[in-house]
């Protein structure tokens, strides 16, 4: 037996240990003791109403529902390089690029559409974009719908999703 | 037999069919809630009828009409024995309804020098009933269990079987030294015995009496009820949903409510046999009918303040935060329900004031005392399934082997040493 081995004492099994009952009564008192407290006071539950009470504790990094980025002067961030939908690993970000008219730089998308039922919220097209068009901080938590429709997200409906940690405007794009 | 007889075993009937069935939506409300608040949660709390949420349990009767409404699905491997595997859920659930039948609600009420059991099966080998019905319960498990063409199926209906076999014995050897202790198998005399005193002073409540027998008893009925820590019949984490596995909609809600059932019946098996019963301790029927004046002022002072303690904890906590926008009709329903409280113990009140005052008639103290008893049984019977149900979310569950060696070498040795003990100082006592 190497020198290196420890034995180990097993915790001993005293008379009380094996008769059972004081360690149920022992966890009874817990049990009991919780069930009073919440019982005699509710509210005092450290509990969400959900619905009616929304989360506060949503940080900065939390990576909630995709928006689209402004510039400064409230035309799109997005230059259509396709660096996001490339990261994609679902698949999910379908864009088309077109030719940009207002000088400021050569393409931007036509559509943009994200599927967020195959989005499974990893965050790597924020990574990817060169140009802080496409951020995950609207701090969006529930997305909700009648039909399967309703989850892609266009590029309208993108574009108007706010940030909510005031960061509104694009970093990379003046 | 009289009207009064007759009358009699009717509302007793219906009052054991009530207290058995009507108490399994609010078991089962109880279990969530109280699961929610042993673990720091809320529980379910939001379903309600035109914003009457009763605390929430109005959730066990959506639950009961979205069970009836599922889809009634039938196992196609399943080509023999189709009857009995729809039977199967039904033996489980009748059984532990037939064994509740045998308990004493009250005492017996005698009318024009009739004695009525307030009893659904007035019967006076209750002990011996409620051993032989609630052990026909695992019948119905086994025949689940093999008929679902299952291994995890088979598995619980194995385990159920080697359980029932090793709980069973010592459940019927510690009721072995109750009836020797009370020298009866009738229930409602078992009750009698213990509403006496023990060395001048203590109530000789069974648990007083033979505490080791008592210990052996609740242990057992755990574990006849299959419940937590001796859930062995069925484990998510082994074999699945156990013996129901193959069940759907109504005939597993067919187990589900027997496993309720048969909780409430445990319940009510050890107050009666050791806890007192229907009776308050040192205070037995006959004190109560010589000393009606007293026990009714008393009851007319305790019913306003356990009132009143009701209605200040339902105003503290039928209400949301004040972070809460909406409080979604909670404040109404406290308010009706402070009225309809109010209004019932007014109600009270007025009967009891009239029945010490301006009534001669003996008939009447009885039937109050009867009516008084029976609150004492319910309130007893809930505070003991409420027990049942802490010690689920307390305690973990046994392994399988673990069940088997506490029943057979802990709990079998014991209750035999008990028995013995047991007769050796009742014949030397009668000596």
């Amino acid at each position: 037996m190497s020198h290196n081995i420890k034995t180990v004492a097993r915790p001993s099994k005293s008379f009380r240990d094996k008769l059972y009952l004081p360690a149920i009564g022992d966890g009874l008192k817990v049990t009991f003791k919780h069930f009073f407290t919440n019982l005699n006071d509710s509210n005092a539950i450290d509990t969400l109403e959900y619905p009616e009470e929304e989360p506060l504790d949503i940080t900065e990094r939390y990576r909630g529902l995709h928006r689209l980025t402004h510039r400064a002067d409230d035309s799109v961030a997005c230059v259509a390089c396709f660096m996001c939908a490339t990261a994609c690993p679902s698949n999910c970000i379908f864009i088309e690029a077109t030719e940009r008219e207002d000088g400021k730089d050569e393409k931007m998308p036509k559509s943009f559409f994200i599927d967020t039922l195959e989005c499974v919220f990893c965050g790597y097209c924020v990574e990817a974009c060169p140009c802080d068009a496409i951020r995950m901080d609207t701090g969006i938590f529930s997305l909700t719908g009648n039909k399967r429709e309703d989850f892609v997200m266009s590029k309208e409906q993108l574009l108007s999703h706010k940030g909510a940690f005031g960061e509104e405007v694009s970093c990379a794009r003046a | 037999m009289s009207t009064s007889a007759i009358v009699i075993a009717i509302i007793s009937f219906a009052l054991g069919a009530l207290l058995a069935l009507l108490t399994i939506p609010v078991l089962v409300w109880l279990e969530r809630r109280i699961a929610g608040l042993v673990q720091d949660r809320l529980g379910p709390n939001r379903t309600n009828i035109g914003g009457f949420r009763l605390g929430g349990v109005v959730q066990s009767f959506a639950d009961v009409v979205k069970l009836l409404l599922k889809e009634e699905y039938y196992p196609s491997h399943i080509k023999s024995g189709k009857g009995l595997f729809m039977l199967a859920p039904i033996i489980t659930f009748a059984a532990a309804l037939l064994a509740f039948m045998a308990i004493p609600f009250a005492d017996t009420l005698l009318i024009n020098g009739e004695s009525l059991r307030i009893q659904p099966l007035p019967i006076d080998f209750g002990v011996f009933w409620y051993l032989a019905i609630s052990a026909i319960g695992v019948l119905g498990v086994i025949f689940g269990g093999w008929l679902s063409h299952n291994k995890y199926a088979l598995l619980g209906a194995a385990r159920a079987g080697s359980m029932v076999i090793s709980y069973e014995l010592a459940l019927g050897l510690s009721i072995v030294s109750f009836i020797v202790t009370y020298d009866t198998i009738d229930f409602n005399a078992m009750v009698h015995y213990q509403s006496q005193t023990f060395f001048g002073f203590l109530p000789a409540w069974g648990i007083v009496i033979q505490p080791l027998a008592s210990i052996i008893l609740i242990i057992a009925l755990f574990a006849e009820t299959n419940r937590n820590p001796f859930t062995v019949a069925e484990g998510e984490s082994e074999i699945v949903a156990g013996f129901m596995t193959e069940y759907t909609a109504m005939k597993f809600a067919m187990y589900f409510m027997g496993e309720y059932v048969a909780m409430n019946t445990a319940s009510a098996v050890i107050i009666t046999t050791i806890f007192g019963g229907y009776q308050l301790p040192w205070v037995s029927t006959q004190i109560l009918h010589d000393n009606f004046l007293i026990f009714s002022i008393l009851l007319m002072i305790f019913i306003p303040i356990i009132v009143g303690v009701l209605i200040k904890w339902m105003r503290k906590n039928n209400r949301v935060r004040p972070s809460v926008s909406t409080d979604s009709g909670r404040n109404f329903e406290t308010k009706v329900l402070t009225i309809v409280m109010i209004g019932m113990t007014l109600l009270v009140e007025a009967i009891l004031i009239y029945l010490n005052f301006f009534n001669e008639s003996l008939l009447a103290d009885s039937i109050a005392i009867t009516l008084f008893q029976i609150m004492t049984f319910v309130v007893k019977l809930m505070m003991f399934n409420i027990f049942f149900i802490i010690i689920r979310w307390t305690v973990p569950r046994f392994r399988y082997d673990q069940v088997q060696k506490i029943g057979w070498q802990y709990l079998l040795p014991l209750a035999l040493v008990n028995i013995f003990i047991t007769a050796i100082i009742v014949v030397g006592v009668s000596l």
